[in-house]
């Protein structure tokens, strides 16, 4: 017995047609552009940014579009082209990208040290060698600070949230326009306006929260925005299932819809932190920096990760860059943590649920 | 747990009307509800017996835009009245969704006390009000060794009755229910329409449902909503179900009962 | 003992219901949140008129000079000359250049990670392009002052001495460095994770019923890519792009690293030592800035913010229009 719809369809599109020797015609066209600028290169001791951009490049656009007609007619002429762009471009991303990360790691971990993490700079000059000296204060204030900004923005965030989604006011839009209209607003612009509302007045000396101050309104629409959505996801028959119940809307809102937003709400305020933690214009006009460990936000100059980075790059010697680098691995590190932590947690909520 | 033998009705609905924005849906209803029995609510959809029944206990107020005539009274007081808080309503008439809603961050346990957390009120035998609550729905026997449990780890029939539980720890006078087994399975819905008829000795039970054989399976009494042609919707026909079902006085509730229409 | 639905002759009285919280504790609790609304709303009317008060002497004293003067004099105090023409025509200057440099990387790289790439690959290229969204500006300038200006100092003489008889490729001074060329790449590696995120998310909502009917229809993947990817997408790119912008007019300490503030317009030598940027000409000035000096800081600051927030209303207008889904 034959059964004829039982035999094996062929795998490809029809208009895929096999052939065996398109493989390698592909693997040609992307490795012998390389290959004769690589040794062009070499010969004849050419700079390699020209030697890319002008035998590279019109070379390869060549044999792309060889290949592709060859292989696919003239249809796949432009998706050769098309294809060649892509990774042109993407591999440019990639090495400036990845210049970036490894400048940071690279010559971060050569100023890197355990000492570097916890001491501070009071008998450091820029010329000072490594071995003295850290970003301990900094570390310290980058704490207090951010944490000030936090303890603040987070409640005064999730409370517009709750306007936002909760209420029925008309002004909602209002306020949803104008917290919108805050990320608008450039740090710089926010720094100057807390240095010459606070300390150009006189209010303060340079501090801890004038700084916070400063970063607030950075901050804010940040976790109000993410808090708003991740209240509108919780359902509104959860919500309802509460107020059915006899449940005052504090109550159900407290009991209820928060503990059921609780993973948005965290990712609120990482990325509310992430948002402000590498700051450095609002801080460098209302913190100011010191060499000292200062554990008080509410007395004088304080330092931070930022405004340390700046202050050694500004010095410009060779050791104090070095510090500079090292700030920013650690810095890195912070954002790394953060992000690592949202992603933890969005993963949690994208788990879906055991039963619907 | 307390049994109330009322011969009366205590819940009375009089010239409702509801609209939604300027949309009228619901026109002129006038049910009494008689006590410590079973009334379902049927018609197509779209005919507002969804919406009558959230006008029951202030629900419906939570659509923006939603509008209201008439008056409830629940043993005499009309709950639209400006000096009644929804909260002490929603405490008295008790409401199970279409949907199983259990609260996903909390145990099976505080799911059924929760009604006590969430009104601000305490109980000596937390246990007790925990045992009996989970009995009276009919799932006691199956959650007693996993009350620590999440709520939402239970099957979609079980989280049902966890719901009706659920609201039977805040022992309302009335309870009522938005198709609670449109999403079961044929066995989870037998269990739940069990429990009704046991709950109706000691409450008044007000059912949506679009299953007429449930209907005729748990229901005293019935009311046929229709809404036809743009009109707002209404009741057409309300009496024992027997007689709605098998004797129905008007033409429509004929066509619908026997499966003509919606 | 029922009764049946008897219809009244009168006509309801209707009421609206408005699910008003009842209890004093629900009162108090929406209250805190209604005062926190508020107190965001006048936060961000405080900032603007205090910045609008203490802007208006600079501005009533500099007239339209302000914006379109080119010139910075605040040693003699009874003649002070603040015009910050040079710093807003080279914050627009750098900031096209980043995405005239960046849009081709972002987009190319979105194509690659949504359309080429393999499963893996892809998502370990998302995760580095959204760690590198998050990276702050400051690292970036110091990257950019430090490894990168070398580099593109010699970019820039080579393009001089090829090109070097198109204005735009000019260099009298010899100094490669610290040019408007230079902080447009930086500008460039700011936004590129940023428009890649978006685009990426774009393109991988797209329909792909869509794609694949134009591929079956006989169109080549070029084809597809330019005549249906890149205007179903195009309105969310677009609106990246203007995210991007905004972000990029307010960078501050990264352009202040890689950038040589000159009170003088350059208008498109891009390769010359000199450009301007508002932002970074503020955290110059600000240190030994007098009252009346402030008050040009302040003016500065207001004209960026408000160029911003146009920028950033746009770019939210198309994003929202464009896709719904993604809230700004």
């Amino acid at each position: 017995m034959t059964d004829l719809s039982a035999q094996p369809r062929p795998a490809r599109s029809p208009w895929e047609t096999p052939n065996p020797s398109r493989a390698f015609k592909v693997a040609a066209a992307s490795t012998i552009p390389a290959g004769i600028t690589t040794v062009l290169t070499l010969v004849f001791g050419i700079d390699p940014a020209v030697s890319v951009l002008l035998i590279f490049v019109p070379l390869q656009v060549i044999f792309a579009i060889a290949v592709g007609r060859n292989v696919a007619g003239k249809k796949g002429q432009g998706d050769a082209v098309l294809m060649f762009t892509s990774v042109f471009f993407t591999v440019l991303v990639a090495v400036l990208l990845t210049s970036l990360l490894w400048s940071i790691i690279s010559q971060g971990f050569s100023a890197m040290s355990w000492h570097f993490l916890y001491q501070n700079n009071v008998y450091i000059d820029p010329t000072t060698s490594l071995e003295y000296g850290g970003v301990g204060h900094a570390i310290v204030g980058t704490v207090l600070i951010v944490g000030l900004t936090t303890l603040v923005t987070v409640p005064l965030g999730i409370l517009i949230a709750v306007y936002l989604i909760e209420t029925r006011d008309k002004s909602r839009s209002t306020v949803r326009t104008l917290v919108q209209a805050m990320s608008g607003l450039p740090s710089v612009v926010s720094g100057l306006f807390v240095y010459s509302m606070l300390i150009v007045s006189g209010v303060t000396t340079y501090a801890g929260w004038a700084g916070s101050l400063a970063l607030l309104p950075l901050m804010l629409p940040t976790v109000a925005r993410t808090a708003e959505e991740a209240l509108r996801l919780v359902p509104v028959e959860i919500r309802n299932g509460a107020l059915a119940l006899g449940s005052p809307a504090f109550r159900a809102f407290w009991q209820v819809t928060l503990p059921a937003a609780r993973s948005g709400i965290i990712t609120a305020i990482i990325l509310g932190i992430a948002r402000i933690i590498g700051e450095t214009a609002p801080l460098l006009l209302t913190t100011f920096a010191a060499k000292n460990t200062n554990f008080n936000v509410f007395g004088g100059p304080i330092s931070s990760l930022p405004t340390y980075l700046y202050q050694y790059v500004s010095n410009g010697y060779d050791t104090s860059t070095q510090r500079a680098w090292g700030a920013a691995l650690v810095i890195l590190l912070l954002v790394a943590i953060l992000f690592t932590a949202t992603r933890i947690i969005a993963g949690d909520r994208k788990r879906p649920k055991k039963k619907a | 747990m307390s049994t109330r033998i009322t011969g009366t009705s205590h819940l009375k609905s009089e010239n409702v009307n509801v609209w939604f924005g300027e949309r009228h849906v619901l026109k002129d209803v006038n049910i009494t509800f008689p006590a410590n029995q079973v009334t379902a609510l049927i018609g197509p959809s779209g005919c507002g017996k969804s919406t009558f029944l959230r006008t029951l206990n202030r629900m419906h107020e939570l659509i923006p835009g939603a509008g209201f005539a008439g008056k409830i009274l629940l043993d005499g007081t009309d709950i639209y009245d400006p000096q009644m808080d929804p909260v002490n309503v929603r405490l008295n008439i008790g409401m199970v969704f279409q949907k199983p809603n259990p609260f996903p961050t909390m145990s099976i346990k505080d799911n059924v006390l929760s009604g006590l957390r969430l009104s601000g009120r305490k109980t000596d035998d937390a246990s007790g009000l925990l045992e009996s609550s989970l009995r009276r729905a009919s799932i006691w026997n199956e959650v007693k060794d996993r009350l620590g449990d999440a709520a939402l780890s239970l099957s979609g029939g079980q989280q049902q009755r966890l719901c009706i539980a659920r609201a039977l720890a805040m022992n309302p006078e009335v309870l009522l229910m938005d198709e609670p087994c449109s999403a079961l399975d044929p066995g989870s819905t037998r269990r739940i329409e069990e429990t009704i008829v046991e709950l109706s000795e000691s409450m008044t039970i007000v059912i949506v449902t679009h299953n007429m054989q449930q209907a005729q399976r748990v229901a005293d009494e019935t009311a046929f909503f229709l809404a036809e042609d743009g009109n707002p919707g209404g009741v057409v026909e309300f009496g024992n179900t027997e007689d709605v079902f098998n004797r129905p006085v008007d033409g429509r509730t004929n066509d619908y009962v026997n499966g003509h229409f919606g | 003992m029922s009764t049946s639905s008897e219809p009244t002759s009168h006509s309801p009285v209707r009421r609206t219901l408005k699910a008003k919280p009842f209890s004093r504790a629900d009162r108090m609790f929406f209250g805190v949140a209604r005062s926190a609304s508020y107190f965001s709303v006048i936060l961000i009317a405080l900032i603007l008129v205090f910045l609008f008060i203490r802007a208006t002497p600079a501005f009533q004293s500099q007239g339209i000079g302000f914006i379109f003067g080119s010139n910075w004099n605040t040693s003699n105090p009874h003649h002070i000359v603040m015009q910050i023409g040079p710093m807003i025509w080279g914050s627009l200057l750098i900031s096209v250049l980043g995405i005239i440099l960046g849009v081709p990387m972002a987009l190319s790289t979105a194509y690659f990670i949504e359309f080429m790439a393999g499963k893996t690959m892809a998502r370990v290229a998302t995760l580095v392009v959204d760690l590198l969204a998050a990276m702050p500006s400051v690292v970036i300038g110091l990257w950019g002052l430090v490894v990168f200006t070398p580099v593109a100092s010699h970019w820039a003489e080579l393009l001089h001495k090829a090109l070097g008889f198109i204005p735009i490729f000019a260099n009298t001074s010899g100094n490669f460095s610290a040019s408007p060329f230079i902080a447009g790449w930086i500008v460039a590696v700011m936004i590129v994770p940023i428009i890649t995120s978006i685009s990426r998310e774009i393109f991988s909502q797209m329909d792909r019923e869509l794609i694949n009917a134009s591929l079956a229809l006989g169109g080549s993947r070029s084809s597809t890519f330019f005549k249906v990817v890149l205007p179903t997408a195009s309105g969310g790119v677009v609106g990246g792009v203007l995210l991007g912008l905004g972000r990029a007019l307010g960078e501050t300490v990264a352009i202040y690293f890689v950038l040589n503030l000159i009170f003088k317009v350059n208008w498109f030598n891009i390769i010359e030592n000199q450009g301007g940027s508002v932002a970074s000409m503020i955290l110059s000035k600000f240190g030994e800035a007098s009252d009346a000096e402030i008050s040009g800081l302040m003016a500065a600051g207001l004209v960026l913010f408000v160029v911003t927030l146009v920028v950033n209303w746009i770019a939210a207008y198309i994003v929202n229009k464009a896709q719904p889904w993604r809230k700004l």
